[in-house]
Formats: structure tokens, sequence, C-alpha cells
């Protein structure tokens, strides 16, 4: 069985290049569109998936990452798949790619505008834990009406005196979208800030997708007296000792010894490879 | 009947890439990579836009319809024309100083702005040496972008749009073999 | 000295190679064939096309196979394979009116017009295991054939104006749920064809909802019938229409509440339901939902999970939701992480943890007068 190139047929191409420009020109507003099953289960990057296949060309150099890893099994199912229905070239430097397909991540390396990151969404709704009726939260947009969040992060600071988001942490588009960047870090959250790189989100399973373009204003969400915080780390990487990046802590023998390193493999790598030069 | 796309998959992809940049990079003009023949009046790099982006599913207004041209896109790319501008997902602006107001073509709706249309305008040319000056997601700091063969009363028109945010109407200039995008978000700077 | 984990394409590669040992089973046993899942697991090829979207029987006992008898896999498979399929146009609507009954029952009436005809059905079978192999009985065939049109019993209330009436004149052109994303509020037609993708077992535990009291319409079957229809297409270039085959469907139509006012006496009201092949568990439960989904447009006061047209119509696909449910299995150590940050920051200063001598942690309770001291600390 041949399949058409990246997979799609170009009719589903189409409308998913229509509904990107659309995204694109209503900075974090979430694009409702006919997303289709792949050959991958909804819920692990049908909708990133199906972003890099409207993008994708033989001239690119994909990068997949999962977790901030290539070598992941999700990230590897999937550069695979891409392997497979389009040939292209793939990569795990950073630097050398075209286009970056994401779970849960941002690259550590600053990103060029000649790159498009496309991150894989669960949820695109971020006030969807809070209302889980999308007829309300459409209305909410709408109206640019988020006080449910501010109510949220207000009753987490008189709760335990944090705001309680760790993670898909909510931010505002261009001052006016509340828009969830999808389950990174709030670590990753500055990195969304007037980037060079475009950023494509796309959810399949909802069959929603959104864009925050190059050099856009985004601002996570906080409140004065207590503004926006990314984690920070006691210890530095245990491979390559940098203590500017996002560390994962491997639990390393049964009496619970733990280390840190980088997420970021590629960072990691590179970094190590410098050392050595 | 004139041919197309040479290679409808690839010509299509590349164009898009280029389209996507514009939009997400306004006033910042792009090479398009491929000119397939077209019928007069549409020129090459519109009909470039019109066969990557259009087909059954899209309802498309042409401002200067022909019998060859409509022969043309109907059996290329299998376009739905209308002649309702409020139902026109695109419209091909060829005559742009006599083009319709831009108040007739779907600005979307609150809960639903994406449903609106998006404008491909033949132009005489642009530069961005000098011109107008514009802000907003996509530009770093300002651009410069001055547009010929736009009626006085266009940018009017769109100021009042602005008004109506996130609603709006999305704009594509071409002109020879470039493109130059103006999403809605696209401040004009008042100097 | 600890080494980054690597090896995810082995791991991947050893995985399928595990898969496709488990799936083939004993070598000593003869290997499935289609022909034999066509044939004798009908019922389940027929539940495989329905959900997958797909009228094909061998496609589906394909998928079967590969799946190892996991409906919901299978239904994925031909899901997945539907995706690449070219889209040549849409039929006529299927004109079940026509249909080449095998059965038909109502239990509205005790005879009908066409008769009670039982046809193929486990319904009037005891359920014991037959542990002997099934014995290959002869059907001695019928004298008489099937009346071709079996009138439809719900005409008969009809002819006294007893049923509500819905004229195809009304119905807006479908929109294409494989197409276009579902938005709410949705219409009568696009939550038929959300119902009749959707996963039998919700279907029916919603069913069964509404007949305890949760929206109670008073449900009677009063047609179910099963056979053969034709698929007709109209194609543009010819500008008549085409018989290009047949298919088995399952219809049932229920009678429910009447209901009346505006200036329009009370009547019965409908509720319908429509399967691919033997499907009538399918058809019926989606036939209960689908009328007790038309409360706003009846009146009815809305308060039951399967009046809720945003959870039942979120919530049914069995694709959908097995992925995103089995979505967790994916690595999510990058957020635990961040979780783990943050809960550790939260716990240090107010619940001290001290690890006993059997490993286990243990936080010094807190008294509430300690509880309130550190409430005016924070603020």
């Amino acid at each position: 069985m041949t399949y058409n190139f990246a997979f799609l047929d170009e009719d589903t191409k189409r409308m998913l290049r229509r509904a990107l420009l659309k995204a694109v020109a209503i900075p974090g507003y979430q694009v409702p569109f006919g997303s289709r099953e792949m050959p991958l289960p909804y819920g692990w990057g049908t909708g990133g998936i199906q972003v890099t296949a409207a993008l994708l060309g033989p001239d690119d150099v994909l990068k997949v990452i999962d977790q901030g890893a290539d070598d992941t099994t999700n990230a590897v199912n999937i550069r695979r798949f891409f392997a497979r229905v389009a040939g292209v070239a793939t990569t795990e430097h950073t630097v050398d790619a075209t286009l970056i397909q994401t779970r849960h991540r941002i690259p550590e390396t600053s990103l060029r505008e000649d790159q498009i990151l496309v991150f894989q969404v669960p949820e695109p709704e971020p006030l969807r834990t809070l209302e889980p009726r999308e007829a309300e939260t459409r209305t909410l947009h709408a109206l640019a009406d988020y006080g449910l969040m501010h109510v949220k992060l207000y009753e987490d600071i008189a709760q335990y005196g944090h705001i309680a988001t760790s993670y898909d942490y909510p931010v505002l588009v261009d001052g006016r979208y509340l828009t969830s960047p999808s389950p990174i870090p709030k670590f990753d959250n500055p990195k969304l800030d007037r980037s060079p790189a475009l950023m494509l989100f796309g959810a399949g399973r909802e069959k929603r997708l959104y864009a925050i373009p190059p050099y856009t204003h985004v601002e996570s969400l906080a409140f004065e007296d207590h503004p926006f915080e990314i984690q920070r780390w006691d210890h530095r990487c245990e491979l390559c000792g940098s203590s500017e990046s996002y560390l994962d802590e491997v639990v390393v023998d049964d009496r619970g010894a733990r280390l840190f390193v980088c997420s970021d493999t590629d960072f990691c790598s590179g970094r190590r490879a410098q050392v050595q030069a | 009947m004139l041919p197309a796309f040479a290679n409808p998959v690839f010509d299509s992809q590349r164009t898009f890439r280029e389209l996507l940049q514009a939009m997400a990079r306004p006033a910042m003009p792009r090479l398009l990579p491929v000119l397939p023949p077209s019928p007069a009046p549409i020129a090459p790099a519109a009909m470039a836009i019109l066969l990557t982006l259009c087909d059954a599913t899209t309802c498309v207004w042409l401002q200067q319809p022909s019998e060859e041209l409509v022969r043309h896109v109907r059996f290329h790319a299998g376009l739905r024309m209308t002649e309702q501008t409020h139902d026109a997902d695109f419209a091909m602006m060829t005559d742009p100083v006599s083009m319709p107001s831009l108040e007739r073509f779907a600005h979307g709706d609150l809960r639903y702005p994406d449903r609106s249309a998006s404008l491909i305008v033949q132009v005489d040319s642009f530069r961005t040496d000098t011109g107008m000056r514009f802000a907003g997601p996509g530009i770093r700091d300002t651009q410069s972008l001055a547009i010929e063969g736009l009626s006085q009363d266009f940018w009017h028109q769109r100021a009042a749009l602005a008004a109506q945010l996130p609603l709006g109407i999305d704009l594509f200039f071409v002109a020879a073999q470039h493109v130059v995008a103006l999403p809605r978000t696209t401040r004009l700077l008042e100097d | 000295m600890y080494v980054a984990v690597k090896g995810g394409e082995q791991a991947i590669a050893r995985s399928l190679e595990l898969l496709a040992e488990a799936r083939r089973g004993n070598t000593a046993v003869p290997e499935l064939e289609l022909a034999q899942i066509r044939e004798q697991l009908r019922l389940g090829v027929a539940r495989v096309m329905q959900e997958g979207s797909l009228y094909d029987e061998d496609l589906a006992a394909l998928a079967i196979r590969q799946a190892a008898g996991d409906m919901l896999e299978a239904i994925f498979l031909l899901r997945a394979y539907r995706t690449t399929l070219p889209r040549f146009g849409y039929t006529q609507p299927l004109n079940t009116s026509a249909m080449r009954v095998r059965r038909r029952v109502s239990g509205t009436f005790k005879d009908i017009p066409g008769g009670q005809v039982l046809g193929p059905t486990y319904d009037y079978t005891q359920r014991l295991l037959e542990f002997d192999a099934a014995p290959t009985t002869c059907v001695t065939p019928f004298d008489a054939p099937l009346p071709p049109n079996m009138p439809r019993v719900l005409d008969l209330l009809d002819a006294e104006a007893l049923i509500e009436r819905i004229e195809p004149g009304d119905d807006p052109e479908p929109i294409d749920l494989t197409r276009e994303p579902l938005m709410f509020p949705a219409d009568r037609a696009t939550r038929l064809q959300n119902l009749s993708r959707g996963d039998e077992g919700f279907l029916l535990s919603m069913a069964y909802s509404t007949q305890r009291g949760y929206a109670e319409s008073h449900p009677f079957a009063g047609e179910i019938r099963m056979g053969d229809v034709d698929v007709v297409i109209c194609p543009e270039e010819l500008g008549f229409p085409v018989e290009i085959g047949s298919i088995t469907l399952t219809e049932c139509q229920m009678i429910n509440q009447f209901h009346g006012g505006n200036g329009v006496p009370p009547q019965f009201t409908r509720g319908y339901g429509l399967a691919m092949g033997e499907g009538e568990r399918k058809a019926m439960s989606m036939a209960l939902v689908d009328r007790t989904l038309r409360c706003d447009e009846l009146a009815e006061t809305n308060y039951a999970p399967a009046q809720n047209q945003e959870f039942v119509l979120s919530h049914s696909d069995s694709v959908e939701a097995s992925g995103f449910v089995q979505h967790l299995k994916l690595p999510h150590y990058v957020d635990f992480q961040a979780e783990l940050s943050l809960l550790r920051t939260l716990v240090s200063t107010l619940h001290p943890v001290q690890q006993g001598e059997d490993g286990r942690g243990r936080f010094e309770p807190v008294s509430p007068e300690k509880e309130e001291q550190r409430e005016v600390l924070k603020s």
C-alpha cells in the first residue's frame, strides 16, 4: 500500500492549512478542525502529527522529541512514521532541524526564525478542568472572561501559599486569548514569549489547533504580589554539569538514591561534546 | 485549457510554507516558489494561492470571473464559486481599486472568529524600504511596507475593522512573484 | 557512573516481535482464516464495521484477527484505514422501507401486516453453553417468500395521526462528522451520526439509565427490522441513480412518551437507531438515547446524564476514549517532576518528614492551634 506523501490526502492537508493560517491570524485562539483518525491513537500525538504532515516537505529536516528526549518510545514511533510515509530526513540535533515536533517540552537550545515548533496538545482548553462544557468555554473566550482561572490561582495561594500549577501553566497571548501552552513545565513558559520561531499547537482528539506567531507577547498569569516563577534545582546535571536546564530525577538504586540529568538529551550531549573537544 | 500545478503535492506544500511564514511575519514579503499558468485576469502568483488553499469545500468569490477562468478553477481545483461576498471563505481581487468594501465580507463571530474571509489582492507592487509602518504579532519591532494599487479608502476600511478584533479579515497581497500578508492583528502605526 | 537510558528503538523492535508471537499463539494450531471470522463471528464483524464506520466484512475480519479479538483495537484499525480511502461522494439516503427483511418484530401489536418474523436471533435460546460441537443444521426453506415491501408499524399510527411526523423537508443538509469537528449545540442528524459511531457499551449504559428513571421516556419497540438494503448513488456525470450493491442493516424505531402543545394534539414521539449488520442491541440503545437527547426540542426538563448532549456526544467515541485513557501509559515524567518539585516545596516548610526504621516516611501531625498560627504567618 502506498500512501500519499506524509500520509494525509490533499483535501485533508488543505483543510489543515486553511485552519493553520486562521490560527496564526488569531494568536492563541483555538480553531476547530476536522481531525482525522491516524495510525497512532488519539491522545498520543495525532494533532501534532496532522500539523506536521500539513507542513512537511521533502527538504525539511524533522526532529521529534517527547519529554525532551529523542529516544523515548513515542518520539521514536512518530519519527519512524514520518520516515516511512514521507521519506524525510530526521535529526536529533535541534540546531539542524527545520521542523520540531514536541511533547511536553521546549528545547533548551534557542530556536531560530527558520524553525517551526509543533506541540502535541492533549487538552487545548485552559479552562476545561474548571468548566467542562465547551459551549460555555467558547463564550468565556468570546468575552475574554477569564475570572474562573484567576479565582483558581487565588484559591491556590490562599490554601498553599503558592500557585499550585507546575505545568500546563496558562498564558495570555497577545494580551487577548487565554491559552494552554500544552503540558510543558512552567520552566519552559518564558521561551514562548517573543520567540523568533513560529509555534503551532495541534490537539487531534479534541479537534482544535492554535498558534503563537513569532515575536508575540506571551504572559504567564500571576498576581502582583505572587509573580510568576520558574522551577529551580539545587542540583546540576550529573552528565554535563548544566545548572540552567530542566532536570529529570532518576532513581538509581533500591535505597532510593537519586541523581538529576538534563531532560533535553540533545542539549546535554551537545554540552558534553563541547567539554570533550 | 491551461495546466495548473505541475506537481500538485509538492507545489502546494512549498507554496503553503511561504503563505504560512507570510501570515506569521506580516508586512514582510515572501517569494512564491511556483508560478502556475493562469487565465487572465488572475496572475500566476494569485493562482498559486488559490490552488494551494481552495477546493470543493471552500466558497470562493471572484471579482472578475470570466468563462475561461471559472472553467479553469472548477476543473483544476473543483472550486465552488459564490456571488455573495458574505458567503466567501476566499475572495480574489483582480482590480483592487474597485473592490467591494471590506465590511461586505465575513468577519467571523465572537465565538468563532476564524469563520472569516481571507482576501487575495492583486496589486501593482510593494516595497519595504519606505511606506506605512506596522507592528504586532510576528513583527519584531516595526516593519515598513508600501503597497501600490489600493484605493485610498482601503486603509480606512481596515482601520474601522480593527475596532472589532478578534473579528476581522486576513489579507494576502500579491505582486509579480511575491506575497505579503496582513492578518487582522497587524496594527498600522500613526506617525 | 550513571549512563543515560538509551535504546528506545531496539526496545520497540523487540516489543513488536513479542507481539507478533503472541498474536499467532501456538503455531501447532491452524491460523484463523478471514473467511472463518467473517462467517462464524459475524456479529463481531458487524460491530467493528459499524463503529469503524466502514462497511467491509473482509476488512473488519482482518482487523479482528490483527487485534487478536480486541474489538476496540479492531475498530481503531478500521477507522485509521478509512482515513486513507479516497472519497467519491455520498449515496442517496438508504431506503429501509424497501429492505429485504430477514427479521422484523414489533412489541406494540400482537400481530402486524407481514407478521412477526423472528429470523436468526439469540432471543429465544436458553443461554446454556453448548459443549458439543455445533451440529450442522439444514434450514428448511420457506414455501412463501417474505413480502417485498413490509409495511411499517409506525405508518399504522401515522394513519391516525398518533405519532409525530418529521418531514424530510425540514431536514437541513447533514454535516459529516468524519470531516468536521463536533460543535455544540448539535442538531439531530449530527447527534445520530455521533451515536451511530459510538461505543455500544457506553450507549447501552446510557440507554439503560433512561429506563431506570434518569429521563424516563416510556419506550416501546415499535419496529425492529433487519435485512438487506440497496446502496444507490447518483453520479453528476450520469444524472440518474445507479445501484452499486447492498448492505445488511438493523433499524430500530422506538415509540415513546406522547407530547402535545402549541396547537398540536398529543402524539407519540420517536427515537431512531440504525446499525450495520445484525446490530440490534446497538440500534435499540441508539434509539433510546436519540429520543432522550431530543429533550430540549420536546420541552422536557433536562436533568439526567443521558440528556446532557455535551456529556453523551463528547464521550461516545471509543477510539477517542481509549486513546486518551491509555495515553496515561506514555512518559509523563517531566510534568511529574514539576509536581514533585512543587509538592516538596509546599510540604517541606509545613510538615517536616522523618523516615522511620521501616523505610516509610512520617510527617509530624500539626495541631489545630499550630495550623492556625501558620495561617496567620501566611497572610
